[in-house]
């Protein structure tokens, strides 16, 4: 392996955590799901670079696994965004807060 | 794929090829009836499978086992997937429910659930999670005219994928240091010293906080009562009884398998335990709605099934099992009962509506007030006789702090468990007459009723059955 394994797990936790702020900070539900898409593609990083490490196959399988996982969810949560626009004319999750208590 | 590995994982096939083929003919026949019957007719065949048919093969592909335990968790989550679809009957007609998707996407949340009580790996872990949380996104939202759905289903959305994150980071990191899936090798990875174990550590942290999320462990509660206040009724239950099993009988092996490298995994889970039970009991004191009280209900539940898992061993495993199963009938029923209440346009939930109502529809409140008996503790019922056996494990293992916190919040419940009852049978009745139950539904909750009854006075056989199954 070219690239140490400390290197791509840097980068790769980076990722996850900018992922993790976008989803914190913003209030459009498009941002939150594409926080969400970059958190997964950090996981997806770190598997292909463990499964290099490690010199095996698994951990690829894993990373295909999990793009099928995520289209899959982005395909109900994109469906969810336009439900939630028809119901209220808006994504921002500001003006979801109906229940309390 | 042999023949021999798809025999293996019959049960799951059938709840998942029987889901397709529902959404497949509900297209061509839209008969809501038929439909949910049909549903329940698979799930118990499913069931029927699972605990007669001897599989030909210990595990599947590296990924799912077929041990006793596997198989016993596959009955039970299939068992609450019929019960949800029978109690479903008369709720999907008055809401126009799509009677073939919604059985349908119900078979896919239960092939989700025993795939993950089944799975041998990291990756057949995550596959089941995952399988049925993007099913729940969609049931959780399913009631199209409701405003609350839309924002419940959002809510579970959001923090549903965030959880997903953390689950497959954490995988990612306990694989980075261990080199393997399979939760044997995964596990052992973990208890040599070396200079990858921190990360395998980290991975740790990361899983416990998608768990906590799923079965909504304190601080990572928050969704709980707005995504169960929001759901349909019958969804509720679903969330509140197999959803969160089947994490937690998934959870088991995995803390089992961890042994004595769990020190500090296992001093998380013991302050998250205490939190939940804390936070959990006393944030259900002042709630006014009979949905988000069963949530925050849940949630205490939860801080004392973690207590059972922290006990481990035999003794822990067959308190866990029995106080989930006993849990899942009582909160089963009490959903069920708000199930049975609904109108056609919102669902009977706050105390002030509920005023009375015991006079009108003796049966169904006396069930309800019954059901929270049991959540309660209350001997006869089987409630009592699980919380037993969590504080007697614990103590027996040198968890005496975490069985006098247990005892001390259950002794609180007691208040907001028979706040609902006390209103439900006052004399000023502010309660209008509503629908005479359905048959279905009386059955559902005649046997919820039987099965806490049952395992409360006669809970000998199902103790043995326990650890007769137990990994």
């Amino acid at each position: 392996m070219i690239v140490p394994l400390e290197h791509l797990l840097i980068l790769s936790t980076t990722l996850f955590f900018l992922g993790l702020v976008c989803v914190l900070v913003r209030r459009n539900l498009i941002m939150i799901l594409i926080g969400v898409e970059v958190m997964l593609n950090a996981v997806g990083l770190t598997l292909v670079g463990a499964s290099s490490f490690w010199q095996q196959l698994d951990g690829q399988i894993m990373v295909i696994f999990l793009m099928a996982m995520t289209s899959a969810e982005v395909s109900i949560s994109l469906a969810m965004v336009v439900y939630l626009n028809r119901r209220k004319q808006s994504i921002d999750i500001r003006s979801f807060d109906e229940m309390r208590g | 794929m042999s023949l021999a590995e798809l025999l293996s994982l019959l049960p799951q096939l059938i709840l998942a090829l029987g889901g397709t083929a529902i959404l497949m003919c509900g297209a061509w026949l839209p008969n809501r009836r038929l439909w949910l019957l049909t549903g329940m007719g698979v799930a118990l065949t499913a069931a029927l499978t699972a605990g007669l048919m001897e599989p030909p093969l210990a595990e599947v592909a590296g990924m799912y086992g077929t041990s006793l335990y596997a198989r016993f968790c596959t009955i039970f989550w299939a068992l609450i997937i019929a019960l949800t679809l029978m109690i479903s009957c008369r709720y999907a007609e008055l809401h126009k429910f799509g009677g073939g998707e919604y059985a349908s996407l119900l078979l896919f949340a239960g092939t989700g659930m025993s795939l993950l009580s089944a799975a041998t790996s990291l990756v057949g872990l995550f596959l089941g999670l995952e399988a049925f949380t993007l099913v729940l996104y969609i049931l959780i939202a399913f009631n199209r005219t409701d405003n609350r759905g839309a924002e419940a289903g959002l809510k579970y959305l959001v923090l549903g994928a965030v959880a997903t994150g953390f689950l497959a980071f954490g995988i990612a990191l306990i694989y980075t240091a261990s080199g393997s899936f399979h939760l044997q090798e995964a596990l052992a990875g973990l208890q040599v010293e070396g200079s990858l174990r921190p990360l395998g550590l980290a991975g740790w942290a990361l899983l416990l906080v998608a768990v906590g999320f799923k079965i909504s462990l304190v601080p990572f509660h928050l969704w709980t009562p707005d995504v169960y206040q929001g759901a349909p009724a019958p969804i509720s239950a679903v969330l509140a009884t197999a959803a969160k099993g089947a994490v937690v009988t998934a959870f088991l092996p995995l803390l089992a398998g961890l042994g004595s490298a769990g020190a500090e995994v296992k001093s998380i889970i013991w302050l998250l335990a205490i939190i939940t039970m804390l936070v959990g009991t006393f944030a259900a004191l002042p709630q006014t709605n009979l949905k988000r009280m069963l949530a925050y209900s849940s949630v205490a539940h939860m801080g004392y099934m973690m207590i059972a898992l922290l006990v481990g061993g035999e003794i822990g495993g067959q308190a866990l099992l029995f106080y989930l199963i006993v849990y899942s009938f009582a909160t089963f029923g009490a959903f069920g009962v708000v199930t049975s209440w609904a109108l056609e346009n919102e669902e009977i939930q706050d105390y002030a509506d509920i005023r009375g109502l015991g006079y009108l529809h003796p049966r169904r409140s006396s069930a309800l007030a019954a059901f929270l008996f049991s959540l309660a503790g209350i001997p006869p019922l089987a409630g009592f006789f699980g919380k037993f056996g969590i504080f007697h494990a614990a103590l027996r293992s040198d968890y005496a702090e975490l069985a006098i916190i247990g005892i001390f919040t259950s002794l609180v419940s007691l208040y907001y468990y028979m706040r609902p009852i006390i209103v439900l049978f006052m004399q000023d009745r502010a309660a209008y007459q509503l629908r005479e139950g359905c048959r279905e539904e009386f059955v559902l909750l005649a046997s919820c009723f039987a099965a806490i009854l049952l395992l409360g006075v006669y809970p000998g056989p199902l103790l043995e059955l326990i650890i007769l199954v137990l990994p």
